[in-house]
């Protein structure tokens, strides 16, 4: 099937094939280059489930997702996919979110070897209890890695304060002692849950032609037999609304405190949801972002030296806004921060030119085989479609509709969180 | 894609013209001999230039002029060169095709208003930068400045340069230091500033799909310096060799993952071990998830998540780093030292040598994929004399096993750095 992604001057191609597999494709022929990613819709907040081969709901330990990422590389006739890919001067890789594992390669050759690489190595794991355990004090310094970071630390710190019992609240990677659990069963029960064709989906940007993704696609997979796919029952959480904690702070070996704020929102009103995360976003860029008088406030206050940085992280239920930033005068910045949003109007000038400059941003992204590739991704995961004219999705936000959800929400709803510097 | 270069007394406007993009990238760079102080200076001087102008009097205002036009944005930085210090400003915008006609002059104004009309304060005695706008531009550099130690891997790689070459300019911190800033005032800014656009080396790259002649004319329209400029000297500067067995530096910090870095210091080299060479080396021993490093220090013992290889041809130098538990120093350097070794001594394949230089070609090809990624390439034929596309691939292909466990011989370690943390031990 073909569609026109509008304003990016681009078709995609879409096939659904009998294993399930959905194939994405957008051709760009004035690049070098091709993009290929392979996604799971399995993050590190699929920890509880009804595993391909049980009935009941059962728990995996703590970062159990991008562990099996790292496993998936584990080959049983030694070629790594390392290997294989250096051989061919390709870039190879993979990563895990809070809701997909993506495996992914780009280069300029050998396209159908790389390609069908891809599939065999991810689609014939191969986990021994000696590879499971060496991987351990990889992670291990990998986990590591991201604590030294104070900033990595405040998001971990605000999404664990935010949420009460969804698992977003955990950390990717999972922490020290819940992967030391981990064991080469759990990891293939796993696998063969969520690596079934039927969840998963391939996506190829760059200097490809359509029919021959689809032609080394479908002779690959049609040459191999996957386990019969069941619907994957995923636990359902009941995330309350409030916040699970409301102030917290550590320290460590740093020269500047830092401070963040994370704003739970439940979106209460008749918009969709993605529409809903979409005007909360542009609520916050306005008041606080790189074009706010608040930022300009607070730098001229010496308050802060730089502008805030707003995150803003989706749920099924609930939007986490979180603004940080560097701070020597903490309570000040709450104070003013607490005020600003005294006042919730937001200029309709300043709405139209954000309504200008996401519409640019499409053209933007249409240069690059890897921004396509990301959005397309960051569609299915979040809407469960590709969203084939933003222009028009941007086209249908309303001023007055903005106005309507922001008085609806409550902004009391916070956590906060400091790193102060250490005596 | 088709490059020229138009040679003037005052600067070199590089024009390279393709169809590729939807966007126009221009980057304007000013490169002048390496000193301490200028680091500072000119670290500063992007904070000033970049958050007001005399049209748009704040960052805000600046802001909503690149929303205006159609989300232009713009970045500067300052980055060390061997023996020279480069400052660049650029901005990325769309073609009028995809916005309106006049685009391509109105975001050319947006630039020439940040670099030749800044905020400035004119008194009887003095002209000055406005001081409400050189405290912002350097509080923010402070604060930069201070939280260095924030960001262990850069600060170690930082203090293993300090430490090979201390007091030279290999051990120049490409963010500054706090002595030179405390000493500098609106006045001497802006003096530093007036001084840089007469006598700074300034060259004008232009990317995308525009006429040669609307943009030589809209340049020379915006360009108003017109001062002759000195020629270009080469910026190659090697670090001196003076220690005959390593030095090993332990400094602590209350992390949780130590940082291991190494520096090695090579013999007299050529342009060719330098340039290729070092590439083909560095990629198998460290460049990648397929490296000896990474095989043996990550894959079969365990010691780390990361670890990595890097050239460092201006200086003659290549660099090791990793992040591991202090508790296993010993084991990882030894590794290292192990794997060096074996480079040295030609234990590694012809599929090796060929897997290197297949990624580097993959990437030279990518290049051309990406605007900045362009940029880079040619400001590195205009500064550093790097071959053009074609010529990379050629030379690369001659890189032999024998020119590698030559250059691998070249190398010695100096130092091995490691900012320690906590111990971690089970």
């Amino acid at each position: 099937m073909k569609t026109e992604l509008v304003k990016m001057d681009l078709d995609m191609y879409y096939k659904k094939l009998d294993n399930g597999l959905d194939i994405y494709i957008v051709p760009k022929d004035n690049v070098n280059s091709i993009y290929v990613t392979l996604t799971t819709k399995y993050g590190s907040i699929d920890s509880e489930f009804v595993p391909y081969d049980r009935t009941g709901m059962t728990k995996f330990p703590l970062g159990i997702a991008h562990f099996l990422e790292h496993k998936v590389f584990e080959q049983k006739d030694g070629v790594d996919p390392f290997t294989f890919y250096s051989e061919r001067g390709c870039d190879a890789n993979a990563n895990t979110s809070n809701f997909k594992t993506t495996y992914l390669f780009s280069g300029t050759n050998f396209f159908d070897e790389n390609l069908n690489y891809l599939l065999d190595y991810v689609q014939d794991p191969y986990f021994t209890d000696e590879n499971v355990e060496k991987e351990k004090g990889i992670i291990e310094q990998e986990i590591r890695m991201y604590d030294d970071s104070p900033y990595y630390k405040l998001y971990d710190r605000i999404l664990h304060n935010a949420f009460k019992i969804h698992p977003i609240r955990y950390p990717v990677a999972g922490n020290i002692s819940s992967i030391k659990k981990i064991t080469k069963e759990d990891l293939y029960t796993c696998y063969h849950t969520f690596y079934n064709p039927s969840n998963m989906f391939l996506v190829v940007t760059g200097n490809v032609d359509y029919k021959d993704v689809i032609n080394i696609v479908s002779a690959n997979q049609e040459k191999k037999k996957f386990k019969k796919y069941k619907e994957i029952k995923r636990k359902v959480y009941d995330e309350p609304d409030t916040v699970s904690l409301k102030e917290a702070s550590t320290t460590m070996d740093i020269e500047i405190p830092k401070v963040g704020i994370g704003y739970k929102i439940r979106n209460n009103s008749n918009v969709d949801i993605n529409k809903f995360r979409t005007y909360i976003g542009m609520f916050f860029d306005i008041k606080f972002g790189t074009v706010s008088e608040f930022n300009e406030k607070i730098r001229e206050e010496k308050i802060t030296t730089l502008d805030l940085d707003i995150t803003i992280v989706n749920t099924d239920k609930h939007v986490l806004v979180i603004l940080s930033v560097d701070t020597n005068k903490k309570d000040e910045l709450l104070n003013k921060i607490d005020e600003e949003l005294k006042d919730i109007k937001i200029d309709e000038n300043d709405f139209n030119r954000k309504k200008k400059v996401k519409k640019s941003s499409v053209i933007y992204k249409s240069d690059s085989i890897y921004a396509i590739n990301n959005k397309i991704m960051a569609n299915i995961i979040k809407y469960g479609k590709v969203i084939t004219d933003e222009h028009k999705f941007i086209d249908e936000l309303n001023y007055q509709e903005l106005n309507e959800i922001i008085n609806n929400i409550d902004l009391s709803n916070k956590t906060i969180y400091t790193i102060n510097k250490k005596d | 894609m088709k490059y020229k270069k138009i040679k003037n007394h005052t600067y070199n406007l590089h024009i390279i013209k393709t169809k590729k993009f939807k966007t126009v990238t221009v980057q304007v760079c000013f490169k002048s001999l390496l000193d301490k102080e200028g680091i500072t200076y000119r670290n500063l001087l992007i904070n000033v230039l970049c958050q007001a102008c005399s049209k748009y009097k704040t960052k805000r205002l600046m802001s909503i002029a690149t929303e205006d036009l159609y989300e232009l944005t713009y970045q500067a930085s300052n980055y060390i060169s061997g023996k020279y210090n480069v400052m660049c400003f650029d901005i990325t915008f769309l073609n009028d095709e995809y916005t309106e006609e006049g685009n391509f002059e109105s975001s050319l104004d947006f630039l020439c208003e940040l670099l030749f009309n800044p905020l400035i304060e004119v008194t009887h005695s003095s002209t000055k930068f406005k001081k409400d706008n050189f405290a912002l531009a350097y509080n923010l550099l402070e604060e930069n400045i201070k939280t260095i130690k924030e960001s262990p891997y850069y600060y170690s790689k930082m203090r293993l340069f300090e430490i090979m070459s201390p007091n030279s300019m290999h051990s120049y911190r490409s963010c500054g230091d706090i002595d030179t800033l405390k000493s500098i005032t609106p006045a001497k800014l802006y003096e530093y500033y007036l001084n840089m656009l007469k006598k700074d080396i300034l060259d004008i790259f232009v990317i995308g799909n525009v006429s040669e002649a609307r943009i030589r004319s809209a340049i020379s329209n915006r360009i108003k310096i017109r001062t002759i400029k000195k020629k270009s000297e080469s910026h190659f500067i090697s670090m001196k060799r003076t220690r005959l067995l390593p030095k090993t530096v332990i400094e602590n910090q209350d992390i949780s993952q130590s940082q291991l870095a190494l520096g090695y210091k090579l013999d007299k080299t050529s342009d060719f071990e330098r340039r290729y060479v070092l590439n083909v080396l560095t990629y198998i021993l460290g460049g990648g998830s397929d490296s000896k490093l990474f095989k043996e220090v990550r894959e079969k013992n365990s010691l780390c998540y990361s670890i990595t290889s890097i050239g460092v041809p201006l200086q003659n130098a290549m660099i090791i780093t990793s992040g591991i538990s202090a508790s296993n120093f010993k084991k990882a350097v030894a590794l290292i030292k192990k794997n060096v070794k074996s480079m040295q001594q030609g234990s590694f394949s012809e599929e090796d040598i060929m897997k290197a230089k297949v990624t580097y070609i993959n990437s030279i090809k990518e290049l051309e994929d990406n605007p900045q990624n362009l940029l880079s390439m040619y400001t590195g034929i205009e500064y550093l004399k790097s071959d053009d596309i074609d010529g990379r691939i050629k030379k690369i292909s001659k890189v032999t096993k024998k020119d590698i466990t030559r250059l691998a011989s070249k190398m010695h370690l100096d130092v091995i750095y490691m900012l320690k943390g906590a111990e971690n031990e089970d």
